[in-house]
């Protein structure tokens, strides 16, 4: 059975002008300690997906179908006292800017006691120890004296390793880690991204990796889910969706990187951008900015079409309009 | 005419300080039974000289917190040099006033970092662009001005029709088109691009990129390109300049420095970038922190975080020197210890 598995799930967010829709159809599975990275540009719903997983959606928007099922428990229906003893204590997260996250008026022990009180019943003494321990794992140097600091005490790096440590202190199984990275600077996010992969590893953790950024999903994940405008449009290996991208969208998005093309070359840009929510065409939203789009595409959306290990979103790989790869 | 080889633009021995200090009155400190003034500041930019040739774009790089823009904000003569000399064709700028300036902002354009913030939200699209022609051409008339918006819009891909349209009503992409197209307006010789594509996303990034080098192919332009994304200036740049600190730590034609990077915080930052290829060069792990820029390191800036790092290291702060066409400050690729 399978860690995670989500079926079929929609959320909406109610709004003056109506409802949009910012998820639809999601389906995927999450094995123990598999690493998955989810792509996409913002707005496509990446990082809806990853609260909805804990069901931290909150109103206007609702989780309106669908289950998110981890282990056999479904968290789409459950109240938040029951979500209360899976958040953080089974599922935790991790989110992109982590001077939002710490609380700047506690020190780092403080919270970090706090967290291991609200799922289990021990000493003070021996929540600081397991706090110690979590701080050496993530190679926090002189841990100790951090325990009693501020989070303003502490630079963006830092900070982020803390919440690292945090979000393991009560061993889960899984950590959503929201584009974890983005908002530190290049050496950092090679040691931060080096750190999550080794106690991934290590400890035998799912992780799922919200980013933008296709350099670090190639580094650190096995599967990889793309997003768009609210869909999944393709998921597979890694590497496969890397080297042998189908959909023209994931084929479009690797190819405008600029290492994909010779230095001082014309990039190959995508033209046009994501609708919005609000308006998503008919069809299959990427339509309008598809160089292969065909007659189809205009009034039916892709359903997921399995390709050996791939499973893709578009037309162009249904049975009835085969047409040669590349 | 200038012959092709003088520099466009130098910058000689740039330094920045800020105050942290407050005003007078919080300056003033109780100390050992007097009455003392102390100040302190944070050492921004400390002796940058760097110099761009006409037609090429020469990139900047580096951590946030380096001084990458303050070096940009310098040059545009959005701050004042603490120390050094800002000249644009042989020409110093630094010290003009406002009015002297004048024709030299308009062979000078910027283009900012988001551009939610850098266009007037009250503003349709067509008073943003009239604005800066109107302001640098006054004898220009109402229908000449209308072409040259037509003109601009067309040449970074908006319709012209939008125009009577306000910003909010753009994506982030069109907007930042939008910012390239008030640049472009007043025929500009020099662009200083500070982390123009930042904001983007991966796919919109690539338009902005390929709008930027076209403009450059049409127009002649110079740029100084601003970023902290390695994989764009590989691609994008003449020229690489890495910051560390508040200095300059190597210079060096694009395809050398990332083919041969001899600095080791070159070589470190390369080794970070992460690629979709699987046979990369192994990550070198950079120790600690980058200092404060209040209290700087004695020395070489980057020794405390330097694997190659010995005692002369700690006491003389190094020069660029010139190795193989570019310029690296550091002593053990002096000593060939590297």
């Amino acid at each position: 059975m399978p860690l995670l598995s989500v079926n079929n799930l929609e959320v909406q967010f109610a709004l003056r002008q109506g409802a949009v829709t910012a998820l639809r159809d999601i389906c995927f599975t999450l094995e123990r300690g598999e690493r998955l990275g989810v792509v996409g540009e913002s707005g496509a719903g990446k990082s809806v997906l990853g609260f909805s997983i804990i069901n931290l959606i909150s109103k206007p928007g609702a989780i309106t179908h669908g289950e998110v099922v981890y282990e056999d428990q479904n968290l789409a229906v459950m109240d938040n006292k029951q979500l209360r003893s899976i958040r953080g204590n089974r599922i935790a997260m991790i989110f992109q800017d982590p001077m939002m996250t710490l609380n700047p008026v506690l020190t780092i022990g403080a919270q970090m006691v706090e967290c291991l009180h609200a799922h289990r019943k021990i000493s003070k003494a021996e929540a600081r120890a397991i706090a110690l321990d979590k701080l050496k794992q993530v190679q926090i140097p002189s841990p100790e004296t951090r325990l009693d600091q501020y989070p303003h005490e502490l630079s963006g790096g830092m900070r982020q390793r803390i919440v690292i440590a945090i979000s393991l202190l009560l061993d889960p199984d899984l950590i959503i880690a929201d584009e974890p990275t983005t908002a530190l600077d290049v050496t950092i996010q090679a040691e931060i991204m080096d750190l999550i992969l080794t106690l991934c590893k290590e400890h035998n953790v799912a992780l799922m990796l919200i980013t933008h950024d296709l350099g670090v999903v190639a580094e650190v994940t096995q599967r990889t889910m793309v997003m768009y405008a609210g869909r999944i449009i393709e998921e597979g290996p890694t590497q496969e969706i890397i080297h042998n991208a189908r959909h023209p969208y994931t084929h479009g998005l690797i190819n405008a990187l600029p290492e994909m093309t010779t230095p001082g070359q014309r990039l190959n840009q995508i033209p046009g951008s994501m609708p919005s929510l609000q308006s998503i065409p008919d069809g299959c939203a990427f339509r309008a900015r598809c160089d292969r789009a065909i007659e189809i595409c205009k009034t039916q959306v892709p359903g997921l079409q399995v390709q050996q290990d791939v499973k893709v979103a578009c037309h162009l790989y249904s049975p009835e309009n085969e047409v040669p790869h590349g | 005419m200038d012959n092709s080889s003088a520099p466009l633009v130098e910058i000689k021995n740039l330094h920045k300080r800020f105050s942290i200090s407050g005003d007078f009155l919080d300056q003033i400190k109780f100390q050992g039974g007097r009455l003392v003034r102390k100040q302190e500041f944070v050492h921004a930019i400390n002796g940058v000289t760097l110099d761009v040739k006409p037609g090429e774009a020469l990139c900047i790089v580096g951590e946030s917190g380096c001084g990458k823009s303050t070096v940009a904000r310098n040059v545009m003569g959005l701050l004042t040099p603490s120390e050094g000399e800002i000249h644009y064709r042989g020409e110093r700028i630094d010290h003009l006033s406002a009015k002297e300036l004048l024709p030299y902002r308009r062979k000078m354009q910027m283009i900012f970092q988001n551009p939610y913030a850098s266009l007037n939200p009250r503003m349709t699209i067509n008073k943003t662009l009239q604005e800066p022609i109107r302001f640098h051409n006054p004898s220009w008339s109402e229908d000449e001005v209308k072409d040259k918006v037509v003109e601009v819009m067309e040449s970074v891909g908006i319709d012209p029709g939008w125009g009577v349209r306000f910003s909010h009503e753009f994506s982030g992409g069109q907007r930042q088109r939008i910012s390239i197209a008030r640049a472009l307006a007043v025929d500009p010789e020099f662009i200083m691009a500070d982390e123009p594509i930042s904001a983007l996303d991966v796919s919109i990034q690539a338009q902005v990129l390929n709008l930027l080098m076209e403009a450059q192919e049409a127009r002649n332009l110079t740029y100084m390109f601003i970023t902290h994304d390695l994989s764009v200036v590989e691609h994008f740049g003449t020229r690489v300049a890495v910051m560390y600190l508040g200095t300059v730590c190597e210079v060096a034609k694009t395809a050398d420095l990332f083919a041969t990077p001899k600095h080791p915080y070159t070589q470190a930052l390369l080794s970070a970038i992460p690629r979709l290829d699987a046979k990369k060069r192994p990550h070198i792990k950079l120790h600690g922190e980058v200092p404060t820029p209040v209290n700087l390191p004695s020395g070489c800036v980057f020794h405390g975080r330097c694997p190659h790092v010995n005692q002369r290291c700690k006491e003389e702060i190094p020069l660029v020197r010139q190795v193989d066409g570019g310029g690296v400050a550091c002593h053990a690729v002096e000593e060939g210890r590297i």
